[in-house]
Order: structure tokens, then C-alpha cells, then sequence
């Protein structure tokens, strides 16, 4: 047993209301230089879409992530050795600026600056790369909102799944639904990015496993643009260096969450800690794509067992991080509750992004009314005009988990390497938790039927009380719970602090000069 | 004599000395002559017989040493100027002499001054002896050492870095300097074998100059470059005139085949291709 901490994040997409605060947040604090304009090292998806770069799920066209070779043991998609040295001269796997957008600014200053003349100034887009006014013809976020678009919704990779008439069934104009699916570096336990690297400047910090590029030693090959089947490592082209999502580990090292995490509106992030076993990567990571949901689990240790904490601090692993672990939401929702899935674990990268999926997009229902309702309203209350109704509630127990509005293959496509039973079985939790609490504050719910909800999935009224609290009411420091970072210990393993004992403070930078 | 008598009288013995060497001084025979073993030796002898160029013997007799001047300065340009004597020489050696752009005319004086002291030298009577055959184990080994597969013992280059020799048995060689086929007819044992002992050329000079060659190395090279200059006629490399465009050109055919199968799975179009498309078109192809 080889116990390591681990930063694992959940994302609770039924909170999500695809604001893009967490994106603007993030670009403002990292992003917004030259060269790095079009990296969005957070972006918000619109779910059935394409995402940002187009089809990045499609790794028939980005040949990104893991496969495994004829002995079962797994191999890079498109880098290693032998493929990097066939395309050393160009990687025909490489996404394009096209792919993602030429980043562009508008010209404002024309608005103020214009000379006087018979037509009102307009401010042109301006090319960032050229500093040519251009023509705008894509964004980070073109698909927004655009279920059910020919472009965008249709060309989602995870159609593939299902077949055309499921398809067609999806994108009917009563059934359309669309969820967001937000996006960071899932700073994996098995990073493509990392085994792809030529440099070797790619590494996984011990400590938290926040995945980083040593900008020194970075040489550009860009191996890891194409390695990373969630294409979240950008090749920077004005330092010429490729850059990824940090997880703000300046932040995180001072106790703050992530700024994408911190600024969420919708509150749907949870940052914690984890402890796993590093000695099970390589099996889990090769397991059959229908294990792999819960093997990846498996992976998971139980951070309150005497065993795994003792092999922890075997490990070096210090009792703050352990203390974070036991308190860590990410491992309730991810292991105690099993309510969260990987994005695309087939890629077998063992992502440490996890996602709650969302369950009212799915399983609410559109039904025709009888008009009764209007009947019982004012006679000058507006109503709608169409006789369709918005329905969340259900008849049957889990009727409408197998009739949800998207099928479960699509969801499984996305989240569970197509096995749909972990889908189901993640949002019939979900629902249970709902009936629980429609039973306990409406109380238009039997107890029987409550009940019987919990036992088919497992919880109980504490854990689904428990699940309430941390989806609904909970506060920062339940959402985040960041251990300390040690610094002053990874400072004395470089240096020996008595040193400058005896001396002002910690030394100078520049050492003050006395008078004026 | 007074004492003061004696000191003046030497003064003026020694300012007559003096008069006598500024007036003699313009041209140094000695340190001509050291020039003329360092520059000129390795391809003219005095009284010795035709190296390279000429047998310099009496010269300053035949030529004015006006034209002599002219001439060591730049060959070339007397050449080119159409000087009849200068022309002539061309001919019969059917070389032109190097121009002697780093040395200043104080120099060229000198060594026309040391010429000049041996004009009553008598050219050679009789032409040098013919050269000898090397043996083929010499010429394997001048082969060897002129493409390097031999390294030369003082570790100078190996003479195809810079030279040469159409001769199929050695891999081609460079272009920064010249061509050696036919060097043989034109200078013989004795010019090559100066050459190479004291290279004449700057740059030659220059990479030699540390590493000089051995004399059974030049031998060896001689007797290589004696042979290649025999069997030159023989080792006409084939003309493949249009036919190797052709081939090159049928032979472009399968290898892009071969690189669009390697390759048949590579990105092609960006993503987005369609979408722009459709923007472009205004939304040919949507189904509405």
C-alpha cells in the first residue's frame, strides 16, 4: 500500500447555471497575456455540444488518452517513442488555432477617437494574434445554449452512442434539454500529459497531485497538447511554452480555494482531499472500461481506516492533510455516497475531476395539460398560451430515470465509459434524496414510498440528510477543505532556517540602507 | 689623432654606413630569399627545373623587374589585361599563379631583390625525371587517407573535405576548393608534394599549419592522385540527363501514397470547417 494525498474536485452539475464566472474568474488571474488568450484553463460546456476545442472528446481526431495494446497493458494513443519519433516534425494529432478561435478584442478607442465624419465610429473585432481586424467567426463558448443546433448539439461526440433514432428523439423540439459541463485540468492520477512529455517538464506534485508545467524546462513539443484527451494543456506561442490549469496552487497553498471554485455562483464546487492507493494506477488504469467507474473507487482509501493512516504517515503524509481527508466533501460525494462520475473514464487517465450529474435536465418530463389549471386561475392572470406543462414530479418510483429525456447511454457516454448502470444508479441517489426531503418538509410523499427509495439506493435519512446539507446549505469551509501546505517543511528540506537565525526576519531581498 | 678626432671620425664612418644601407635598403635580398623558400618554393625552383610554374633561374635577366613586380602582385589581372608574356605563360603552364594579396609590395620587392642575386644561376638542363609508378599499395592508401577513412597522423583534415576527384572508387568530395582529377599532369611529384609540405594557400595553410603531413602520406596522396589523373577518362560518371527527373518524379507517386497511408488518420480540416463553411455560404446545407 502506497498512500498519497490527492486534491480531488467535484463538480455538482445540477447547480450549475453556466454563468461563466468561473471561466472570467480564472482568465483574469491567469490568462489574460499575450499568447495565452485562447486558453480558457476553465470553460463551461453546453451539454449535448461540442466543447472547447471543437469535438475534443473525439480522440479519433485528437488521438489523445490511454489504449490498451494486445498484452492489456496500456499505452499512450498518439505520443511515446515510437509515435513521437514518426511525427517529430509535425504531430498531425495537433489541435489548430481554427479549432479553438482566433482570440480577438474590439478596436474601443475608434469610439472616442474617430475624427468627425458623416458615419457613426464602430469598433471593429482586432485579431490578438495578427492585430488585423478580422472577421469573428468562433469563441470559446460559440455552442452556448445551442441544444438541439445542427453546428454545435448534433456533433457531439458521445451521439455516437446512441443510434439515429434515439438521436432524433433527443433534439425533439418538446424534449430538448441541455445541461453545462464545466471544465478544469483534472490533474489525473495517471496524466497523458505527463507520460507524453519529451522533456520531462511535466510532473505531478507529491504533496497535493496538482499536475504542473515547469515553464524552464518546457520545450516546446507540445506533445502534451495532443496526449491530453481533455485538451487542457495549451501551447502558449508567444513564450513558446505550453501551460495548463494550476488548480491556483498559489492559492490553495494560502488556504484559499481555487478562483474558479471561490467565485462560483451557483456554488456547485467542492475541493478536498483524498487519500489513494499509488500502487493499484497501472491495474486500475487498465481495467475493462465497464469496471472502470469502480475501480476507480476502488482506488479511493478509506481515510478514518487505522491501516491506511498508518501507511499514510509511512508515507510522509503529515496529520493536518489526513485530518483534510477525513473532512473532505469530495470524498463523501465521490466515495461515501457514490454520487459522483469521472468525465470520460475511458480515456483512462483516472481523472480526479469528479461530476454529480444532473438530474433535472434528464428527468423532468414535458405533459400536455387539460387546461384545468388555467381554469382555476384569475381570468386576467397571464398564462401561457400553449398547453404544454414542466414536470418534475414522477408517478412511479424511477419511471422516469429509464424514460429521462436523455437517454441514460448518452449520459453514460459522457461520465461512465457507457456502462449505464452507474449513471442510473447515481441518479435514482439523487432522486431519493429529493423524495426524502419532499416527504420530510411537503410531506405529499408516503413514508413508505420514502423509504423504499433510500433502501433500493442505498442511503439512509442520515446520509441523505447529510447529501442535502452539502448540495444545498453548505457553507465555505464545507465546501473547501484545503490542508495546510507545509511550506516551511518543503523550505527545510532545500535549506537549513538556522541559518539565518540571529539575523532580521527571514534575511532580505535587498537589505535596507540606513538615513534616507 | 685626439681623442676628439677619433670620435668624430666614427661618427661620420658610421653615418656613412647608415647612407649606404638606406640607399640599399628598399629591397632585402635575405629576407627575400626567406620568403621565397616560404611562398614561392612550392612551385618554383631556382636552377632546379620546372616545378609548377616556371624554372626562375635568370628571370630578373629576361623580365623587367618592373613587370616582375606587376606580375607576382596579381597574375590575373596581367592575364586578363591581355599582356602578351603573361598570356603566354598561361599557356604553357595552363595555371594561373595565385595573387599575392597578403603580401605587401616591401615583400615582393624583397624577393625580386633575391632573385636578382641569382641571375647568374643556370637553368636546369636537363627536365626533371619522370615520375615514378606508386605501388598499388600506395594508392590504396592515398585513396584511404584522400576521403579519410585513413585518419592522417598529425590529424590534419582528410583532403575530401575540401577537394574533388572524379574517380568512382572515392565518395565525392567538396566544392570549396579545386578540383584535383587532373592535378597531376599539371604539376607533377614535385609541385604536389610542395604543396602539401608547405601549402601556398591561405586556407590550406592554415589547416595544415598544425598539422602538417607526413612524407609517406604525401607520397601515398601523390601516387593516389597520379592514378586517378591516369584512369580520369575511365570514370566517366554516368549522365542520367532528364531520366533521373523522371524516376524522381515516378518515384514521388508511391512515396506519397506510402505518406497518405502512414498518415491517413491526421487531423485534415479544422473542426470547425463546417461551421465556417455554413457561415461563408449563409446556411446552404442546413436542413430547414
Amino acid at each position: 500500500m502506497d498512500i498519497r494525498a490527492q486534491t480531488a474536485v467535484v463538480f455538482h452539475l445540477d447547480k450549475c447555471i453556466g454563468c461563466h464566472t468561473c471561466s472570467v474568474a480564472c482568465k483574469n488571474i491567469w490568462t489574460d497575456r499575450k499568447g495565452a488568450e485562447y486558453q480558457w484553463w476553465n470553460n463551461v460546456e453546453t451539454k449535448p455540444g461540442t466543447g472547447y476545442p471543437g469535438k475534443w472528446e473525439d480522440q479519433s481526431i485528437y488521438n489523445g488518452g490511454w489504449v490498451k495494446d494486445a498484452n492489456g497493458r496500456i499505452q499512450l494513443k498518439g505520443a511515446g517513442k515510437k509515435k513521437g519519433l514518426l511525427n517529430i516534425f509535425h504531430n498531425p494529432s495537433m489541435p489548430t488555432v481554427e479549432d479553438y478561435y482566433e482570440p480577438f478584442t474590439y478596436n474601443y478607442l475608434n469610439l472616442i477617437e474617430a475624427p468627425p465624419g458623416n458615419d457613426q465610429p464602430t469598433a471593429r473585432p482586432v485579431s490578438l494574434i495578427t492585430g488585423e481586424p478580422m472577421d469573428v467567426k468562433m469563441g470559446p463558448n460559440w455552442d452556448d445554449d445551442l441544444s438541439g443546433t445542427p453546428d454545435y448539439a448534433r456533433n457531439d461526440p458521445n451521439l455516437a452512442a446512441l443510434t439515429p433514432a434515439e438521436r432524433s428523439a433527443m433534439f425533439q423540439l418538446e424534449r430538448m434539454a441541455f445541461f453545462y459541463l464545466p471544465r478544469i485540468c483534472n490533474h489525473c492520477l495517471n496524466p497523458a500529459c505527463v507520460a507524453s512529455c519529451p522533456s520531462g517538464a511535466i510532473y505531478k506534485r507529491g504533496e497535493d497531485g496538482v499536475v504542473l508545467i515547469n515553464q524552464k524546462v518546457c520545450r516546446a513539443w507540445r506533445m502534451c497538447v495532443t496526449a491530453c484527451p481533455y485538451k487542457k494543456s495549451y501551447y502558449n506561442w508567444h513564450t513558446g511554452k505550453s501551460e495548463k490549469c494550476i488548480l491556483c496552487y498559489p492559492r490553495m497553498e494560502a488556504g484559499y480555494a481555487p478562483a474558479c471554485m471561490h467565485s462560483c455562483v451557483g456554488r456547485i464546487r467542492y475541493i478536498g482531499v483524498i487519500l489513494y492507493d499509488a500502487d493499484k494506477i497501472e491495474a486500475v488504469a487498465s481495467a475493462e472500461p465497464k469496471d472502470l467507474v469502480a475501480r476507480q473507487l476502488d482506488l479511493m482509501m478509506d481515510p478514518f481506516d487505522d491501516k491506511v493512516i498508518a501507511a499514510a504517515k509511512a508515507n510522509g503524509i503529515a496529520d493536518s492533510t489526513i485530518k483534510a481527508a477525513q473532512n473532505s466533501p469530495s470524498f463523501k460525494f465521490i466515495k461515501q455516497w457514490g454520487m459522483a462520475l469521472p468525465l470520460h473514464p475511458e480515456f483512462r487517465t483516472l481523472p480526479m475531476l469528479w461530476y454529480v450529474p444532473p438530474l433535472l435536465p434528464v428527468m423532468a418530463s414535458v405533459t400536455q395539460t387539460d387546461g384545468a389549471q388555467k381554469d382555476k386561475l384569475n381570468p386576467i392572470a397571464k398564462t401561457w398560451t400553449d398547453n404544454w406543462l414542466y414536470d418534475t414530479s414522477t408517478e412511479e418510483l424511477w419511471g422516469t430515470v429509464e424514460q429521462a429525456r436523455f437517454p441514460l447511454k448518452y449520459l453514460a457516454s459522457l461520465f461512465a465509459a457507457g456502462e449505464t448502470g452507474e449513471v442510473s444508479l447515481r441518479l435514482k441517489k439523487l432522486m431519493a434524496v429529493r423524495i426524502y426531503r419532499r416527504w420530510k418538509t411537503v410531506g405529499d410523499i408516503p413514508e413508505a414510498k420514502m423509504t423504499k427509495a433510500l433502501k433500493e439506493t442505498g442511503l439512509t435519512q442520515e446520509s441523505a440528510e447529510a447529501i442535502f446539507y452539502l448540495t444545498a446549505l453548505a457553507k465555505f469551509n464545507d465546501r473547501f477543505v484545503i490542508p495546510a501546505a507545509h511550506r516551511e517543511q518543503a523550505m527545510e528540506m532545500l535549506e537549513f532556517t538556522g541559518d539565518v537565525k540571529g539575523s532580521t526576519g527571514f534575511g532580505f531581498r535587498e537589505k535596507p540602507e540606513r538615513g534616507m | 689623432m685626439t681623442k676628439h678626432n677619433l670620435v668624430h671620425g666614427r661618427l661620420l664612418a658610421l653615418a656613412a654606413l647608415t647612407m649606404a644601407c638606406a640607399l640599399s635598403a628598399p629591397a632585402n635580398a635575405a629576407t627575400g630569399e626567406e620568403n621565397f623558400a616560404k611562398i614561392c618554393g612550392a612551385c618554383h625552383s631556382i636552377g632546379g627545373g620546372k616545378l609548377v610554374g616556371p624554372d626562375l633561374a635568370g628571370v630578373t635577366t629576361r623580365r623587367t623587374e618592373d613587370w616582375l613586380l606587376k606580375f607576382i602582385k596579381s597574375p590575373k589581372a596581367m592575364i586578363d589585361a591581355g599582356d602578351a608574356t603573361a598570356v603566354a605563360l598561361f599557356k604553357e603552364f595552363n595555371l594561373v599563379m595565385p595573387d599575392a594579396t597578403q603580401y605587401n609590395d616591401a615583400e615582393i620587392k624583397d624577393i625580386v631583390a633575391y632573385l636578382a642575386t641569382k641571375s647568374g644561376v643556370a637553368a636546369a638542363a636537363t627536365p626533371p625525371p619522370p615520375p615514378k609508378e606508386a605501388s598499388p599499395a600506395e594508392i590504396a592508401r592515398g585513396q584511404n587517407l584522400f576521403q579519410g577513412l585513413e585518419r592522417l597522423k598529425n590529424g590534419g583534415p582528410a583532403c575530401n573535405s575540401c577537394h574533388h576527384v572524379k574517380n568512382d572508387a572515392v565518395i565525392g568530395g567538396g566544392v570549396l576548393a579545386k578540383e584535383l582529377t587532373t592535378v597531376f599532369s599539371t604539376m607533377g611529384t614535385p609541385g604536389i608534394n610542395a604543396i602539401l609540405g608547405k601549402p601556398p594557400f591561405p586556407v590550406m595553410a592554415a589547416a595544415y599549419a598544425e598539422h602538417p603531413l607526413t612524407d609517406d602520406e604525401s607520397a601515398a596522396l601523390v601516387g593516389f592522385l597520379q592514378d586517378a589523373d591516369k584512369k580520369h577518362e575511365l570514370q566517366q560518371p554516368r549522365d542520367y540527363g532528364f531520366r533521373l527527373v523522371w524516376s524522381g518524379a515516378a518515384a514521388l507517386v508511391p512515396l506519397m501514397g506510402l505518406y497518405s497511408l502512414i498518415w491517413r488518420k491526421r487531423k485534415v480540416r479544422p473542426v470547425n470547417d463546417k461551421v465556417f463553411d455554413r457561415q461563408v455560404k449563409g446556411g446552404d446545407d442546413v436542413a430547414q
